[in-house]
Order: C-alpha cells, then sequence, then structure tokens
C-alpha cells in the first residue's frame, strides 16, 4: 500500500463556484443512467438483434438493411439523434464518473465490488470498440472527402448496406479483428446487462437484497442471452464473408439490389454496394479485398 | 453585557438533554466533549429506560411506586424529593423520547412495549432492542446536531476539561479545557457551566465504562472546591466477559434463560470443561442458595463469584480471575431464539461459540451512584422546585452537576434501567434553573471585567501542561502506575470491603500518588498527544480513589453495593418462636441503630494535594421512611412483621399518598 | 471458529506489527515496526496498549505511543476505525488469534485513507457528521415540552428504522467505498479558524455524501414526523455529492459492522428520488 497517495485523492476540492457539470450532477447521472437503457442499450439489443438475423440467411439480413435505409436522408438524421450523441453523452459522462472512482477490490473482492469495477472496464472498452467499430463499419461521418482520403485508406467505413452481409463478413476476416469484435461485443453487453441492475437501483426499482438478487440473476440470464445473439451475429457474418458462402451471400444481394432498382424502390447508389472483389476461380474460392 | 453562555462539558444523555433544552430555551450553549458526543458511553446502555406507563397504571403502579422501588432499591441512602421528581416526570421523557424519533419496540397494534427489570414488579421498561442507550442518545445527538445546523449550539468535541474558573467570590466563570489534537489550551467564558462526564470507572482499570470515563473532570472540579459524595457507592455487575482491555458486559438474561454458573472443583482444571464430570464440577450458587439457584439477586451473585475467585481460589484460568456460565446444555436453537443477541457479543469478542463451549465471566464495576456533591430545591408536594437555580448546583456556584457524575438518584445501589432516565431527566431540569440563574445575575462572563481572570487560569493550566511536557528524570510509566492503581482499587473496594485491605489499599494509592508526580512522558511533542493527556487524567484519578477508599473505610455497615462482612447483619437462626421473636426485636434494634449512623450522604472534601476529607450529611428520607432489606433472608417474615407493629407504634403517618409504600415493601431481587 | 477452547498449542511467542505513523496533517507516512509477546484472547486495542505501554520498537528504538481513536471498545460507539490488514473495521472487535491465523506473519495498522489523518491512526471525521446535517437527521418537533406520546409505529415500521438507527457514524462504509474520495485541507496562514472552518464545510458538502447519510436520510423520511420534510432531505440527497454519486459497488452493507442494510436504504433513497424529481418538475 503506498504511503504517498494522499494528494491525488483530493478530488474536487475547489473554492470557485460549483461547474455547470456539478451543479447539474443528479440530473446528468440519472440522464446517463436513462441513456444506458434508453436509447443506447435498447439500440445495441435491436442492432445486435438484426446483425444476428445472418444467421438465418443473408437475404433475411440485407432486408432487414433494407428496412433501416428506407428512412433515406433522414437515417443520418436518426443515427445522430437517437443513436451518436446518445452514445457520446453516455461515454463521455461515464468517462468522467470513471474518473471519479477508485477502485479497490485488492481488499474488498465482494463480487458487487468486482462488477463495480468491470463495469468501469467495460465501459471503457466499449467507449473504444464502439469509436473503432463505427468507423470500421461507417466511417463516423458521411462525407465523400473524408471518406475517400481518410477513411478508406484506413480501412474504415468498410460496410456497404446494399451488400450488407458479404461486406461485413469480408470486413471481419482478420483475428485481429474479430478478437476485437469479441471483446467488444462482449463488453458492450457485460456494461448493458449490468448497467440494467445498477439502474434498477438508482431508480429504486428493486430495493431489498432479495429483489436485487433476483434482478441480478434476471440480468445475468438477459446479458447471456444477448451475449449469444451477439457472439452469433458476429461469427455468422464472419461466415458469410468467406468462401463459398460469401459468394452465395453477394449474388443474392446483387439479385436484391437489381430487384429493388427495377421495381423503383431505390435510385442506384454504387457508393452503397460492393467491398472487396468477389471473384469465383476454377480451383479454389478466393477473395480479395481491395 | 455580553450574551450570557453555558458551558456543557460532556455530550452523553445528560450534557445533550441539557444542551438541546437550553437551546430551546434561547440560551447559547458550548458543547464540550472528549469524544465526538455520539460516541459518548451512553451508547453502551441496553436495557432500557423505567417509566409508569398505561398498562401498569392498570395493575395498581403509581409514580410513587416508582419512587418507592428506586429507594428501596437504592437503600434509603438518596434524598427522596429529587427521585420523586425523576419518577413522576419519567413518563412525560419516555413520550418526549418518542416524539424525538427513538425506535422503541412495539406492540402488535404500535404502542410502545415494556419488559420487566429488577427490582420491580412491574413492566415499566421501554426499550429499544438490546441498545435503548445507543437510541437515546443518538435522539439527544439529533436535535444538538439540529440546533448546531441553527447556530444556537457550538460543538467542542476532542476538548478535554481541565478546570472550571472560578473567581475570588467563587463563582464559577467558565472552564478551562485542552484540544486534544492541537493541544491548544483556551478559556471559555460561561456563567453556568454544567458537569454531564459520566462515571469513574477507569479508577479500576478494567471495567464495563469506556475509555472515557476516568472521572477526571469531576476530580478536576472536586479538587477546587466542589464535594464529592457517597465515592464508595460503585456498581459491580455480576457477570461481564473478561478482556485484556475491557470487561464487556453479559446481560442476566443468560441466567435468566437457565444458564449455569460453576468451577472445577480441582483449582485451575486445565481439561476442556466439558471433559469434566459432574461431580468434579462445584456449582457454588446453587449449592449456596438452593431456593434461588442461579437467579440470586445481582449484589449476591457478584458476592458469590468474587468469594469463589479471590478467597476459594477456584478460578477457572490460573492466571485471571473468572467462572463459567454454562449454556451448553440448552438446545442451540432455544439459545439462539432466546439469547441470539448477546451471545454474537461473546462470540465476536472471545472468538468462542458459547453455544458449544461455556462462557467465562466474572463480576466487573459498572456503575457509580456516587459523585459529584449537588443541591436541590424542595417543594412542599415533597419533589422539586423547579427552575430553582439550586437544583443540581455544586458547591461551587454556577458550577452544575448532572447525569452519572452527580450522586442524587441512585443512593447505595442503582436500579437497571433507571440511569438513561436519571441522565436526561437531570439534563432537562438542570435547564430551566439556569434560565433563571441568568436573569438574576446582573453580569456575562463574557464582559470584560472577567478577561484577566479567564486569562490567568488558562496561563495557569498552560503552564502545568508545558512544565509535565519538559519534566525529566521520572522514571514511572504512566501506564504501568495506571494498571496498579487499577489491581488495587478492584481488590480492595469493589464486592466485598475488609477494612484491613482497605487501609492497606489506601497506603498503596498514596504510594502510587506519589509515584504518578514523577512520570516520565514516552512523547513530549504537543501535538495529538495522547500521552500526556492520559498521564493528566491518571493524576486525577487518585483524588477521586482516595475518595472511594476513605469513604469505603469509614463506613462500618452494609448498604446496597456496600458490603462489609464484618458488619454483616446475619438473619434468624432460632427455633423457638419466643427466641425468634426477642433476636427479631434485636435485630431490628440494630437496624435502627445502624440508620442512625449511616443512613448519611458521605462528602468527601478535596484539598489542594488531591486529599479527601469526610463529612456526612443527612438523608431526606421524608416521604418514605427507611425499613430493612429482607430479600433472601433467614427468618425475613418474624423481622417484617416487627418492624411493621412498631411502624404502626411510631405515629399514624400516611406513607404515601396511597398508601403503597408498605405493599412495595416485598419487593423483588434488586439490581 | 474455536480459537481459544484448545490449548494455545500452536501460537507464536510473539508476533510483528505494523503501524503506518504519521507525526501530523499533511506530513509524510512512515512503517514502524513492534514486536508484541502474544498472549490468548487479544485485540488490536490491546495490542496498540501494549505498544503505548512498551515505547519501544522492534529494533529497541524508543518510540512515542502510537496514538489512535477508541471509547466504548465494544464496537457499539465506532471510534476505534482503522485498517487492519487493508481492511476498514473496528479495531475493538479484531482479535488477535483470528488476524493470526488468516496472515501469521503479523498484523498491519493503517489509519482510514478516506479521511485526513490528525497522528498516527486519528483521523477527522467531521465531514460524516457535516454529511448527517446536511441531509437534516432529526425529527423537527415543535419543542421539548408535553406534547403526549409519539405518532404510533408498526411493528414492521420499527424492525425497518431500527438497524438503521444503529449506525455509529464509525466510517467503514465511506472507506471501503469506491466512490468516495478524500477531502483534505490545510489552513492557510492569513484564514481564521472559522473562515477555515467554513471552507471545510464547503468542500465538504459538495463532495459525495455516503452511505452513512443515504441511509440516515431514509432513517427520518420513514417516520411519519420526520417524513413531513423529507422533501428537504430529498433535495439534499439531489444536490452535487449526493446519491447520484453512489456507483453500486455496495461494499459499504458488506464492511458495515452492524449488518446495516445500506444498500436498501440507497434504493429507497433512489425510488423516493425518482418520485421527488418528477414532484419537482411537474408539481409546480
Amino acid at each position: 500500500m503506498p504511503v504517498g497517495f494522499r494528494a491525488k485523492d483530493m478530488t474536487r476540492v475547489q473554492d470557485s463556484p460549483p461547474s455547470f457539470l456539478v451543479r447539474h450532477e443528479f440530473l446528468i447521472r440519472r440522464l446517463h443512467s436513462l441513456s444506458g437503457l434508453v436509447p443506447v442499450g435498447a439500440f445495441m439489443c435491436v442492432h445486435l438483434l438484426v446483425n444476428a438475423s445472418v444467421l438465418e440467411s443473408p437475404a433475411a439480413f440485407q432486408k432487414n438493411v433494407y428496412q433501416i435505409h428506407s428512412l433515406g436522408s433522414l437515417l443520418p438524421v436518426v443515427e445522430w439523434v437517437f443513436i451518436f450523441i446518445p452514445i457520446l453523452f453516455h461515454a463521455i459522462i461515464g468517462v468522467v464518473i470513471v474518473m471519479g472512482g477508485i477502485p479497490n477490490t485488492g481488499n474488498y473482492p465482494y463480487a458487487a465490488n468486482r462488477r463495480y469495477t468491470l463495469q468501469r472496464v467495460t465501459g471503457m472498452i466499449a467507449f473504444v470498440f464502439i469509436a473503432i467499430h463505427v468507423f470500421h463499419m461507417h466511417g463516423w461521418i458521411h462525407q465523400d472527402t473524408w471518406l475517400e482520403k481518410v477513411v478508406r485508406p484506413l480501412g474504415g467505413a468498410e460496410f456497404h448496406p446494399y451488400s450488407a452481409a458479404s461486406s461485413a463478413g469480408l470486413a471481419l476476416q482478420s483475428y485481429v479483428m474479430v478478437a476485437i469484435y469479441l471483446i467488444g461485443v462482449l463488453a458492450c453487453v457485460f456494461h448493458l446487462a449490468n448497467g440494467i441492475w445498477t439502474m434498477g437501483i438508482t431508480w429504486g426499482v428493486w430495493i431489498s437484497p432479495k429483489a436485487q438478487k433476483r434482478a441480478s440473476n434476471v440480468c445475468a440470464i438477459f446479458g447471456l442471452l444477448l451475449a449469444i445473439v451477439g457472439v452469433g451475429a458476429l461469427f455468422g457474418m464472419r461466415a458469410d464473408g468467406a468462401g463459398e458462402r460469401l459468394i452465395e451471400a453477394r449474388q443474392v444481394e446483387d439479385k436484391m439490389y437489381e430487384h429493388k432498382l427495377e421495381s423503383g424502390e431505390l435510385k442506384p447508389n454504387e457508393h452503397k454496394r460492393g467491398g472487396g472483389e468477389v471473384t469465383k476461380s476454377e480451383e479454389t474460392s478466393q477473395v480479395s479485398v481491395e | 453585557m455580553a450574551k450570557q453562555r453555558v458551558v456543557v462539558v460532556g455530550g452523553g444523555l445528560a450534557g445533550l438533554a441539557a444542551t438541546m433544552k437550553l437551546a430551546e430555551l434561547g440560551i447559547a450553549v458550548d458543547c464540550m466533549s472528549l469524544t465526538p458526543v455520539k460516541r459518548s458511553h451512553s451508547v453502551c446502555a441496553q436495557g432500557g429506560i423505567n417509566s409508569v406507563n398505561e398498562l401498569t397504571r392498570q395493575q395498581g403502579d403509581t409514580e410513587w411506586l416508582h419512587l418507592d422501588d428506586t429507594v428501596y432499591g437504592g437503600d434509603f441512602l438518596q434524598h427522596q424529593p429529587p427521585v420523586k421528581e425523576m419518577a413522576y416526570a419519567a413518563p412525560g421523557i419516555i413520550d418526549l423520547m418518542d416524539r424525538l424519533g427513538v425506535p422503541f419496540n412495539r406492540t402488535p397494534e404500535g404502542f410502545r412495549d415494556q419488559r420487566r427489570f429488577g427490582g420491580t414488579l412491574f413492566k415499566r421498561t421501554s426499550f429499544a432492542g438490546a441498545t435503548t442507550g445507543q437510541q437515546l442518545l443518538y435522539a439527544l445527538d439529533e436535535q444538538a446536531r439540529r440546533w448546531h445546523n441553527a447556530g444556537a449550539v457550538e460543538m467542542y468535541e476532542g476538548w478535554d476539561f481541565l478546570s472550571p474558573v472560578i473567581d475570588e467570590e467563587g463563582r464559577c466563570r467558565g472552564v478551562v479545557a485542552q484540544n486534544l489534537v492541537t493541544m491548544e489550551i483556551r478559556s471559555f467564558p460561561a456563567d453556568a457551566v454544567i458537569l454531564a462526564t459520566g462515571g469513574c470507572g477507569l479508577i479500576y482499570g478494567r471495567s464495563t465504562m469506556s475509555m472515557a470515563c476516568t472521572g477526571s473532570a469531576v476530580s478536576r472540579a472536586a479538587q477546587v472546591g466542589a464535594k464529592y459524595a457517597n465515592a464508595e457507592f460503585i456498581q459491580v455487575h455480576p457477570t461481564a466477559i473478561p478482556g485484556a482491555d475491557k470487561l464487556r458486559l453479559m446481560s442476566e438474561s443468560a441466567r435468566g434463560e437457565g444458564g449455569r454458573v460453576w468451577v472445577p472443583r480441582k483449582p485451575h482444571d486445565p481439561r476442556d470443561p466439558k471433559q469434566i464430570p459432574e461431580s468434579e464440577r462445584y456449582y457454588f450458587l446453587e449449592e449456596r442458595y438452593p431456593k434461588y439457584g442461579n437467579l440470586v439477586p445481582r449484589d449476591i451473585a457478584t458476592r458469590e463469584i468474587f468469594d469463589v475467585c479471590v478467597n476459594d481460589g477456584l478460578s477457572v484460568d490460573a492466571d485471571r480471575q473468572c467462572v463459567y456460565l454454562d449454556l451448553t446444555h440448552i438446545s442451540r436453537e432455544e439459545l439462539d431464539r432466546k439469547l441470539g443477541g448477546i451471545l454474537h457479543i461473546y462470540e465476536k469478542f472471545q472468538g468462542v461459540d458459547p453455544r458449544e463451549y461455556p462462557m467465562k465471566i466474572f463480576p466487573a464495576v459498572h456503575y457509580s451512584m456516587g459523585g459529584l456533591w449537588a443541591d436541590y430545591e424542595r417543594a412542599a408536594d415533597g419533589g422539586l422546585t423547579l427552575g430553582s437555580p439550586r437544583n443540581h448546583q455544586t458547591h461551587i456556584p454556577g458550577l452544575f452537576a448532572i447525569g452519572e457524575c452527580d450522586y442524587q438518584y441512585h443512593g447505595a445501589n442503582r436500579l437497571g434501567a433507571n440511569s438513561l432516565l436519571s441522565c436526561i431527566f437531570t439534563g432537562l431540569i438542570v435547564a430551566p434553573g439556569i434560565e433563571n440563574m441568568f436573569k438574576s445575575l446582573k453580569e456575562s462572563a463574557g464582559d470584560e471585567k472577567f478577561a484577566s481572570l479567564l486569562r490567568g487560569q488558562r496561563a495557569v493550566k498552560q503552564l502545568e501542561h508545558d512544565n509535565l511536557l519538559k519534566r525529566e528524570g521520572g522514571r514511572e510509566n504512566p501506564y504501568v502506575i495506571h494498571q496498579e492503581l487499577g489491581d488495587v482499587m478492584t481488590k480492595a473496594a469493589t464486592v466485598v470491603r475488609r477494612n484491613d485491605q482497605l487501609t492497606a489499599a489506601i497506603e498503596k494509592v498514596n504510594e502510587l500518588a506519589e509515584r504518578v508526580e514523577n512520570c516520565s512522558l514516552s512523547d513530549t511533542g504537543n501535538w495529538t498527544n495522547q500521552n500526556v493527556v492520559f498521564t493528566k487524567a491518571l493524576r486525577d484519578m487518585f483524588p477521586v480513589a482516595k475518595a472511594i477508599l476513605k469513604g469505603a473505610l469509614a463506613r462500618d455497615e452494609c448498604r446496597g453495593a456496600h458490603y462489609k462482612p464484618a458488619f454483616d447483619m446475619p438473619g434468624i437462626d432460632a427455633t423457638d418462636p419466643a427466641e425468634k421473636r426477642r433476636q427479631a426485636e434485636a435485630w431490628c434494634d440494630s437496624f435502627d441503630e445502624k440508620n442512625r449512623k449511616w443512613l448519611k450522604t458521605t462528602i468527601a472534601s478535596i484539598d489542594k494535594s488531591g486529599e479527601p476529607t469526610l463529612s456526612y450529611e443527612d438523608v431526606d428520607t421524608s416521604l418514605i421512611p427507611p425499613r430493612p432489606r429482607l430479600y433472601g433472608l433467614v427468618g425475613a417474615e418474624v423481622i417484617e412483621q416487627v418492624w411493621k407493629e412498631r411502624q404502626a407504634e411510631k405515629t399514624p403517618q400516611s406513607d404515601g399518598p396511597n398508601g403503597a409504600a408498605t405493599k412495595a415493601a416485598v419487593g423483588a431481587g434488586v439490581g | 471458529m474455536i480459537a481459544d477452547a484448545t490449548p494455545a498449542s500452536k501460537k507464536p511467542s510473539s508476533f510483528e506489527v505494523r503501524v503506518l505513523r504519521q507525526d501530523a496533517p499533511g506530513e509524510p507516512g512512515y512503517w514502524e515496526r513492534h514486536q508484541i509477546t502474544y498472549e490468548p484472547n487479544l485485540n488490536v486495542i490491546s495490542v496498540l496498549q501494549k505498544i503505548a505501554a512498551l515505547s519501544t520498537t522492534a529494533d529497541g528504538k524508543s518510540t512515542t505511543p502510537v496514538a489512535w481513536d477508541c471509547n466504548c471498545l465494544e464496537e457499539v460507539c465506532g471510534a476505534c476505525t482503522m485498517l487492519v490488514n487493508g481492511r476498514t473495521r473496528q479495531a475493538c472487535s479484531a482479535l488477535v488469534d483470528r488476524l493470526l491465523e488468516d496472515n501469521p506473519a503479523g498484523i498491519e495498522l493503517q489509519p482510514m485513507s478516506k479521511f485526513p489523518v490528525l497522528r498516527d491512526l486519528v483521523v477527522d471525521r467531521t465531514r460524516m457528521y457535516r454529511a448527517l446535517e446536511r441531509v437534516k437527521a432529526w425529527i423537527p418537533v415543535d419543542g421539548y415540552g408535553d406534547r403526549g406520546a409519539g405518532p404510533k409505529e408498526s411493528q414492521e415500521g420499527q424492525e425497518v428504522r431500527y438497524p438503521l438507527s444503529e449506525c455509529m457514524t464509525c466510517g467503514c462504509c465511506v472507506e471501503a467505498c469506491p466512490q468516495f474520495a478524500k477531502v483534505e485541507l490545510f489552513q492557510r496562514s492569513d484564514e481564521s479558524d472559522a473562515e477555515f472552518a467554513e471552507r471545510k464545510n464547503r468542500a465538504y458538502d459538495q463532495a459525495f455524501i455516503g452511505a452513512a447519510a443515504i441511509s440516515q436520510a431514509i432513517l427520518f423520511n420513514e417516520h411519519p414526523t420526520g417524513h413531513m420534510n423529507a422533501d428537504e432531505r430529498l433535495e439534499a440527497l439531489s444536490a452535487p455529492g449526493g446519491l447520484q454519486v453512489c456507483g453500486n459497488a455496495q461494499n459499504c452493507v458488506a464492511v458495515c459492522p452492524k449488518n446495516i442494510p445500506l444498500t436498501t436504504s440507497i434504493a429507497r433513497a433512489g425510488r423516493q428520488l425518482t418520485g421527488y424529481m418528477f414532484r419537482k418538475f411537474f408539481d409546480r
């Protein structure tokens, strides 16, 4: 146990009037708590479930993606208002919260305390992972110069919504990426499941130790199921990104695209298609990525 | 005139009750305490708080009977007017504490629940789990905090009271106190000073009392003119858990539920107690008191356990005194249901499961009935004149004593669950008296004319402190002297007192008192120096210790907690009715004679050198005439008969508004 | 389970006690080793008493007695809280036999880490009492005159309040709390005692209030009379440093020596605040 820890523990000692963050701490913390479930947590559930539809078939997944993209030009607005900004808010306040804590599982190795520490660790992982993930698949901002000059050269914006399963699958071929996604998805799932449990205490839903225990069991089951969905989606997607299945997936996607063009539902948009050069040689299923 | 102020020294039940009441009256209060007030010794009280209540009333109980039980239990050594006032105020006090949010145990209908305690036939005791003292203290602590928050009360927690400040007229004008952290010595002007500093158990080394209960504050007041009364009356509880640091209370209920007290017949038998066969066990209480067995009254149990260990040398352990309190013959389920709480304490502190192994227990010093002499003003109805500044004032005008550190309410022996009551009661009634005193005072200690007095007395204490820090060459260790003092006092002045032992103890204590002046400090710094604070407290234990010993030596009788076998009045052994009658007459004669001589308050005046001189004062027994305590005595019926006949002959006097006193004479055990 | 009942055959003849000492606020800490002769049934208080009486370190150097806080010695006053082998607890109920079973190498004593050290093992816990003022932890009775009994209370109600009312403000809950950070200020040379006290209170009032005070707020909100100003306590609990800082690590309830259901109080406070929040926004 170090002796010289004193000065750094003296947080928030100040004579100046309290900052905005301090003055509205209660409201901000409650909003932080709420935003974790709605919209961020809810979005994550939908996102993982939609992704997991790839396990049914690439077509099913593609159909879901078309549904989302039917929002058209509203999509970026929805993305920013209901997804990115809440996530950013949740993440930034989360970082502030993490900085205010002094984890102590060494001396107090209780289960709830470990979960407290884990909640912060997974929150941090989730923050980094989501940043990577959105860059990797989405590119952060849909602005052509940014995408062409910065994102694509760095291996980002790999997801092409009109070639949903195949492009995502292609992007997930490297072991490093799979590892990042596996850790990231599991961290997010834990963070949500445990976050629901703590949220129930914060808002006063479950009160007695018994009720809290029951709630933690329910949250654990929820987390386990969501983890299965998430991991299933990840590996399902990956499987559709290689070999015969990639070619099949791309064929289905192309067919669906052409069908949509024909019916007039879509205007041609080659940016939203493709990803990788899918060829089929006689000997092997060769996949190459640009 | 500057605003008049009160300094309350001590933040236990009494001190906080006074603080909040004074604050309510609009009087500025400085509340000073060694510890944060929430950590005061009052938290250790477990059982409950007595008062007449609706249910006991329906069984014939009255405030008068509460008074009667209290003075009978106290062997008539207390002035009766204050006790009467307390008994009559008690129901209102419980109501007040109830309103303050004390979580008293409840009946299914939501009323306060009561239990029965020693020394009464009625269920008078309200309780909050097994931590009534803690709960009551917290309620008062909360009110004090409320007043502090409102700016009406200043808290000085972590200050050691060094001395009252007394002007040339002999009036108390403030206090000098020392901060335990910074060691700053400061004088506090005050137009009234209330001492509520509790008992003096630390004089006995280890007791059931807390580490703050050194009695030093009281001693410091007594050394400058306050007087100390009934010092020799120290209550010893029969069953406590001996510890290297403290003796922790083990409730009487363990015996109530069937616990058996025994020692191995072979001294210090090293065997596992469970391996010792019945024939080699000495159930001494059951053998000596076949009728009452293990449930003899507290004072008798205490004496017998002491006797078996000290005089018969049959202590369980060779290196310390203890006997077995055995519950192992009772099923675990039953024990957990009925005694779970107290067994948990034993388990926590001894690391031994009392359901599996007999507990090791020994009597322990528990309460000081004596304390600073304090005045009262009798009213026509036999109670107190409320609002009189005389109430609870010591010999020093302006200096008051309340709570355990006064001597007024418990006589020679305190009843269980009366101490919490007396603390709160005294705190509440001292305030209006001070309010009235302030009206008649034409000046304030905060006035400029007292500044030099306060500065001067502060300087005296500062010099004493500096000299103590600078002292060199002394070889004495204060902690060792304290241990020796505790040993001497425990041996000579607890359960059984003998004049030869007391004489020897006085000599030994005198010697220790000289040695304490030679203590060298291992810490001579001036920051949070607990060494110097302890040494000062130790030095001030001696005047009180001497008062206890001298008082005990002088008092050649048995009364309440003061038991001298040489002056015991045995029962009647004759079988022939005429001889029986004659012996009973003789017994009553000697009882009268004993009261004529000893039904008196011992008053110790302590001089500058710390030496007490004794004098005696008559006790006001005008409400309930003294009568013999015959509990467990052989031939009690005959003596009682003779006694009653004599009383009847004397005068057709009233013995209370409802003639209840004689009814209560058949009182049960006194604790 | 049974430490004493068997003969003390395997007990050491002596054991080492390491104490983290500090001479005054703001000064560096330093470890001091003491060798204590073993006796059965010692607790940490009696060990400290022995250290005080000896005033000699394990190396034979003379030293000042270690300063520490204590009073009741039966775990009901809360004074003697310290870190024993790294964990917060009362020194009086820390039995040496048990400690040596767990860690035969010796015993390590440190002051609480979340409060300013005054000297050695003595810390300044006024922040906790200040927190009780923040939440108005009292029943605001009209006065102390005779107004009859208090409100009736069900047995269930009493059984909810009684455990909360056993809190002795010992500080274990906040010491173990990862969200409770130390606040330590030093008096400036140009600052009076009163000014310094005020500055300290301002700092305390912004910092996390801690489980003990949250639980006390609930204790009084549950009382029929105390309930009348429940909103004031809820307002305090939602002020900066209030309930929202809780991170649900639940160490408080795990280390509480009185087994007070602190996390239940915290959740209850959360529920009351949820209601209060809506009332505050929509009722006026």
